[in-house]
């Protein structure tokens, strides 16, 4: 796996992410599995100084990106200077160790 | 349904605790309720506790059963009530409903919070675990990272500065200076914190655009009510103070899923909830206690829980309408940001807060002739909040 599964209502069409049991706008319970984009805007971030316990770094920068289909997701910003609207391409890597186990997810550079 | 008051309230005051245990922390709190009202042959029926943590933070569980052991409550019925940050605020509505609903005539509700047995980068991974587990938390995520993005966005769209979030946090520390139960009493100024070109070093940043002053300090702490029916309270000899009404509203689990990221939809349906039930207005209230754990929360809770439209809150606070003595003083208590937020403890105190100032109680930050109040708990990063407003009966 080297990419979210986000969730499209067979019913009404929402986009999800993640999963929910039921759909957000309809409350059906089918969904089709869709993957997001390569490409999506920046819609907001922030510079973290203060990390939690076991991750020894500073200024990682964290945004929400909305994908070119609609999805939207959290994801590691890999980027000198974000800016609001920005046009970024996903990735995949390791985001965080956790027990000794290190956790993959989105991290996001410049289109 | 049945009116509910508040017969008593109490507090110990927020800091760092390292003398006190947990349990030392929660009898204390809901001593100070009980030693605050006479009730006579009255037991007390049932207790909630809130607490967001005590497993995590302090190795211990089944804390409410350990509580009513120390306080000598036996056989009263006891639970713990978790939902994050607003485990206070939602342990005050289980005891508001259990008395309004005709089963208890007396309920203690006490909030507690020891965070500081576990060192600052521990206690933010366990207040980050309320986030989603793997579509926010493995990306290191914590809560005022959480403020963090949605500060940026407010600032954006309705052109809250800087300066604005530090006049929030000035005010705020300046009215925790006269509030014996606060956390930071320090004067603070808008050169340290913001214009001098080594603030930085006072106040460096946290979570861009938040930094240190714009953040609520971790505290243990606890508070504490003692609810009884209406017949009951009017037997006793301090003014009547009602909770006249509550209101909840969740929303979803990820930031990233809000429609509008800027729009905190469950402070605005808890608050109009709230109001409905005590049949007021906002422009009724006298005084609120809003949870400013981030100096961003204050301005647009004022702005989405009525208080002012959208875009005014900051305005408000520039003003000075939220300042002791103005229009609508906003946490004469200090808040979050200076009483402090052991997050079980924050939406009882807040209870307590305007317990003391409808009594008129409140000493040096005393809102004169308050009568309405309102309160409004934020749990995770506005995924479960409760709002509620207090009337004085005179
Ligand atoms: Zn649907």
């Amino acid at each position: 796996m080297s990419n979210i599964t986000a969730y499209k209502c067979k019913s009404c069409g929402l986009i999800m992410y993640p999963y929910h049991d039921r759909c957000l706008n309809c409350k059906k319970r089918e969904f089709e599995e869709i993957e997001p984009s390569n490409n999506g805007k920046l819609l907001t971030f922030t510079i973290i100084e203060q990390l939690p316990w076991g991750m020894d770094e500073r200024g990682r920068i964290l945004g929400v990106v909305e994908f070119d289909n609609g999805v939207k997701a959290l994801g590691l910003i890999d980027v000198e200077q974000p800016k609001l609207e920005m046009k970024l391409k996903r990735g995949w890597g390791t985001v965080r160790e956790i027990g000794g186990v290190k956790v993959k997810g989105l991290i996001f550079e410049k289109a | 349904m049945r009116p509910v008051f508040v017969a008593g309230a109490g507090m110990i005051p927020f800091e760092r605790q390292d003398e006190n245990t947990l349990g030392d922390i929660l009898a204390g709190a809901g001593l100070a309720a009980l030693d605050d009202v006479d009730l006579g042959k009255h037991e007390v029926g049932a207790v909630y506790l809130g607490n967001m943590a005590s497993g995590l933070f302090n190795h211990q569980v089944s804390v409410a059963s350990a509580l009513v052991d120390r306080l000598a409550l036996i056989p009263a019925a006891a639970e713990r009530i978790e939902n994050g940050p607003a485990s206070g605020g939602s342990a005050v509505k289980n005891g508001v409903l259990a008395v309004a609903s005709g089963y208890y005539d007396v309920v203690l509700v006490v909030g507690g919070e020891k965070m500081r047995d576990v060192i600052g980068p521990k206690a933010t991974d366990i207040v980050a675990a309320m986030t989603h587990p793997h579509a926010e938390y493995i990306y290191g995520l914590t809560l005022p990272a959480m403020a963090g993005m949605f500060t940026r966005l407010y600032m954006e769209k309705y052109g809250v500065t800087r300066e604005h979030l530090a006049m929030v946090a000035i005010k705020n520390q300046e009215n925790g200076i006269t509030n014996p139960y606060a956390h930071i009493q320090m004067k603070i100024t808008m050169e340290g914190i913001l214009e001098h070109p080594q603030s930085h070093i006072n106040s460096p940043i946290i979570a861009d655009p938040l930094h240190l002053y714009d953040c609520c300090p971790v505290s243990d702490g606890g508070a504490a009510v003692v609810l009884v029916s209406e017949e009951i309270a009017k037997t006793l000899k301090k003014p009547m103070v009602q909770i006249a009404g509550f209101g909840q509203a969740t929303d979803t689990h990820t930031l990233a899923e809000r429609e509008d990221p800027t729009e905190l939809k469950a402070v605005r349906l808890a608050a109009v909830q709230a109001f409905s039930r005590a049949g007021l207005k906002p422009k009724d209230i006298d005084v609120a206690e809003l949870h400013d754990a981030f100096t961003i929360l204050e301005i647009a809770e004022s702005e989405q829980a009525g208080f002012f439209k959208m875009g005014e809150g900051a305005k408000a606070v520039e003003r000075g309408d939220t300042r002791i003595g103005g229009k609508l003083p906003i946490n004469p208590s200090g808040g979050l940001k200076a009483r402090g937020h052991p997050v079980g403890a924050t939406g009882v105190a807040q209870i307590v807060d305007l317990v003391w100032q409808l009594r008129g109680e409140a000493g040096e930050n005393q809102v004169e002739g308050a009568k309405n109040g309102f309160s409004l708990n934020f749990g995770g990063f506005g995924n479960n909040v409760l709002a509620f407003v207090l009337r004085r009966i005179s």
